[in-house]
């Protein structure tokens, strides 16, 4: 197949590269060029820069104590040597500064982390069949959205039943509350719609089906604990602060004794029985409770990215939107942030969601297998081509070689991913993508991750440093591995799976591949249902539909995070 | 009959010249003195003894030891010398050798070495006068051209951007020059500045890169064109897969 096609780049390069930024003095020339001006300007070249410049001197003169100073970077010798560039969020025309997709630069993106840390999913059937069966009190809708409307009181930390409670401000939490949503349409029908996720409404039909078939019957309730609280405390925090007020709005809401032991029964319920959280505990050596990113399996991950919904006819955007979320999240939050520190971390995870350039390489794929596979990359399970080593051989070794031709014709792509762990992860991410949208099987993609490995090495001779390509020697033989742990379904792994622990610019390629086999297949989730809807609500901050959107309306200045403290802090 | 090593598939000049790497079979191209070694290394100055870690192994006393016996000791062992590293920046624009190819020529040709492989840069830690001899042999031979590569102990981006006009590929730190016909370095590894000027001699012709390099490049050599070294690459996949899943199903 031709690969002379419109490189979707193309555009994103030439305002990079071809186009003056500040005063950066790229001008002129083609994305084509073999050769390159190096102006050594410093950092008085980009505009963000020049800012960061100013407050770092403003900063010191205030405290009397040196702060940033971009002449400290290397010997005295600054950044941009070479033309610092801005950057496009990939799949939007959104041109941003490279340092504005730093999530502390960016409050979109602790949003999403800050909406994730703080949600959990509760069921309400036990806590229900407790105070029929037990204490014989009659539930009904209407006591439902009693309760419920309770709950939206006392969940952002109002007072219910004890009397002289000191209580949160409303103003600090209004980000917080909680909806509740069930596979019965009829109980549907006779929830307050201010209290419902209405499955109907939010998926398209077949997506809703599927979904009410999983959930049946049963009653779930989708709660976010403000974020200011969970900022201040953590992500295990989540489940006890919802498990507290959950409890006080049951024993008011149903006119309970406080003291008598089925209020024990609902504790239980909403703390452990019935709870899901969106990441699981980790073990000792990475001690975080649940509902921190470590925990977060690639199948909850794709769960939570709701772009399914929305563009179903078009998995690779579904995926693309995940990569996007997921290396913001697992790399430079998680494995970043987390686990190294330091700020290095972001320009390994900007490639994969920046400038179009592993955009091109999927849709090219999926135009390759299209042709060569009967529409095997269009959404349907009839379509499907069977996930044999050798389709994963062709579709990952036609895939990686398109990505490595463009970086070899099209220099500006090699500089703008000039570390050879960004260019993995994109030509990988596009490759084992492909191959899961094409076979709807999420492991054969993580087959063709990482045969894609194997080729780019031996192409250019290189990969990522030591500890990024490390597990892709060793991670074939772990896909499909007859040893339980390692050859773990691609869903239920996470950045806890034994090989994954320190997987620089991985993660958010494999939550992405997870993604595509079930966008693929046109499944209404991945792994979990009730996380699926738990975020189906645009009442959340972040809209999870399409986070590389809102990371650019972050890096642009125009989102408006919650958790804010404005308004207990001195006006300036 | 004698073992031959193999080394590497491949029918094209770029599969040819990665097994001239690895065999350690390369072109003397250039000569470099031991003092200018030394002074763009970085880690010592010119005619001054090596710094040791702990006396010469003579002296030490060591144990009875059958591995001691079997396995002779690098020079750098034997004299204590400290462990010290030279690292190898080698552009993507047909630098004769990659990170991968330096790492398996060094571990390969050389005792007593620890390579390490990254994608901007290569790296060799050894005892000082072994890692010496290896750094004096890659920069002498036609695994290197002074252009194109280059020692770099930080900001290796360079290997990934586009050349200069000039064609020295980029360096942050503007260790590297050309002056006239000549490539020099004014600073050392690590970027400070070095007593004089030390000649590395001409840079390869755009011509000449091409031909001795081991990457490929759709512009040169194309990766897709090699299908000996794509066969093998599918055949080190499927062995791995396979492995996993079911050991005894393995094609050996």
């Amino acid at each position: 197949m031709a690969n002379d096609r419109q490189k979707m780049f193309a555009k994103h390069m030439e305002a990079k590269f071809t186009k003056e930024h500040g005063s950066n003095k790229m001008e002129g020339g083609e994305i084509t060029d073999m050769v390159g001006k190096y102006y050594r300007l410093g950092v008085d070249q980009a505009p963000r820069k020049v800012e960061m410049k100013k407050a770092g001197q403003e900063i010191a003169n205030k405290r009397g104590l040196v702060g940033y100073n971009p002449m400290m970077h290397c010997g005295g010798i600054p950044l941009g040597q070479r033309a610092i560039t801005p950057s496009f969020l990939s799949g939007t025309d959104d041109m941003v500064e490279v340092d504005d997709l730093h999530y502390v630069n960016n409050s979109a993106m602790q949003q999403m982390w800050d909406d994730i840390r703080r949600s959990v999913v509760v069921g309400m059937d036990m806590a229900h069949e407790t105070l029929e069966k037990r204490l014989g009190i009659e539930v009904t809708p209407e006591t439902i959205n009693h309760y419920l409307e309770t709950l939206n009181h006392a969940l952002p930390g109002g007072a219910v039943v004890q009397e002289h409670m000191v209580e949160t401000h409303p103003a600090l939490v209004d980000d917080c509350f909680v909806k509740m949503f069930t596979g019965d349409d009829e109980l549907a029908d006779e929830i307050d719609k201010q209290f419902l996720i209405d499955i109907n409404k939010e998926f398209p039909a077949e997506q809703a089906e599927q979904i009410k078939a999983a959930i049946g019957k049963s009653s779930w309730q989708a709660a976010h604990i403000p974020t200011i609280v969970s900022r201040t405390t953590d992500g295990a925090q989540t489940s006890r602060w919802m498990a507290m007020q959950v409890g006080m709005s049951f024993i008011s809401a149903y006119s309970m004794c406080a003291g008598e032991a089925a209020v024990a029964d609902l504790s239980y319920a909403a703390k452990h029985a019935g709870v899901i959280s969106m990441g699981e505990m980790l073990p000792a050596r990475r001690a975080r409770g649940p509902n921190e990113p470590g925990g977060v399996s690639f199948g909850h991950f794709a769960d939570i990215i709701q772009t399914s919904r929305k563009t179903p006819e078009n998995p690779a955007n579904v995926a693309l939107e995940v990569v996007g979320a997921g290396c913001m999240l697992y790399d430079q939050i998680w494995l970043g942030s987390y686990m190294s520190g330091g700020v290095g971390f972001t320009q390994y995870a900007t490639a994969g969601y920046t400038n179009n350039i592993l955009d091109d390489n999927l849709y090219y794929n999926i135009d390759y297998i299209n042709d060569k596979y009967n529409d095997a990359a269009k959404t349907g399970t009839d379509n499907k081509v069977q996930a044999t080593l050798d389709v994963v051989k062709d579709i990952s070794t036609e895939s990686t070689i398109y990505g490595l031709e463009n970086y070899e014709k099209y220099p500006t792509t090699l500089e703008d991913h000039f570390g050879g762990s960004q260019r993995a992860t994109s030509l990988s991410a596009a490759a084992g993508s492909a191959v899961a949208i094409a076979t709807g099987n999420g492991n054969a993609g993580l087959s063709g991750w990482y045969l894609s490995m194997y080729l780019h090495k031996e192409a250019h001779g290189r990969l990522g440093f030591f500890g990024y390509d490390l597990q892709d020697q060793c991670g074939a033989t772990n896909v499909l591995s007859y040893q339980s742990d390692e050859g773990l379904a691609l869903e239920l792994r996470g950045p806890n799976y034994p090989n994954y622990a320190m997987n620089v610019g991985h993660q958010g390629g494999y939550a992405a591949i997870t993604s595509a086999a079930h966008a693929g297949r046109g499944d209404a989730f991945s792994a979990n249902p009730l996380i699926k809807v738990c975020f189906a609500d645009s009442l959340l901050p972040f809209d999870f539909t399409k986070p590389r959107k809102e990371f650019a309306r972050g890096a642009l200045r125009e989102f408006e995070p919650a958790g804010e403290r404005s308004l207990i802090i001195p006006a300036k | 009959m004698a073992y031959e090593p193999q080394y590497y598939p491949g029918a094209t000049s770029v599969a040819e010249n990665r097994r001239k790497h690895m065999s350690g079979k390369v072109e003397k191209l250039r000569d470099i003195s031991d003092d200018d070694l030394t002074l763009i290394l970085g880690h010592r100055a010119p005619g001054s003894d090596y710094p040791s870690t702990h006396p010469p192994l003579t002296e030490m006393g060591e144990p009875e030891c059958s591995i001691r016996e079997l396995v002779e000791p690098t020079p750098g062992a034997k004299a204590g010398d400290r462990v010290r590293y030279v690292q190898f920046v080698d552009s993507m624009y047909n630098a004769p050798s990659t990170p991968y190819f330096r790492s398996y020529a060094a571990a390969i040709n050389f005792r007593g070495v620890d390579p390490g492989t990254l994608s901007g840069r290569q790296v060799v830690e050894a005892r000082e006068r072994d890692m010496e001899e290896l750094a004096k042999f890659q920069i002498e031979t036609e695994m290197t051209c002074p252009a194109l590569a280059g020692l770099r102990g930080a900001t290796v981006h360079g290997h990934s951007l586009r050349l200069p006009e000039d064609g020295v590929m980029f360096d942050m730190l503007d260790r590297v020059r050309k002056e006239g016909d000549s490539i020099i370095m004014h600073k050392d590894q690590v970027g400070r500045p070095i007593d004089k000027k030390v000649n590395l001699g001409k840079a390869m012709s755009a011509d000449e890169a091409a031909k001795r390099t081991t990457i490929y490049r759709a512009d040169n050599i194309a990766f897709r064109d090699d299908a000996e070294v794509l066969e093998w690459v599918h055949r080190v996949f499927k062995q791995r897969t396979i492995y996993g899943f079911k050991p005894e199903a393995t094609e050996l």
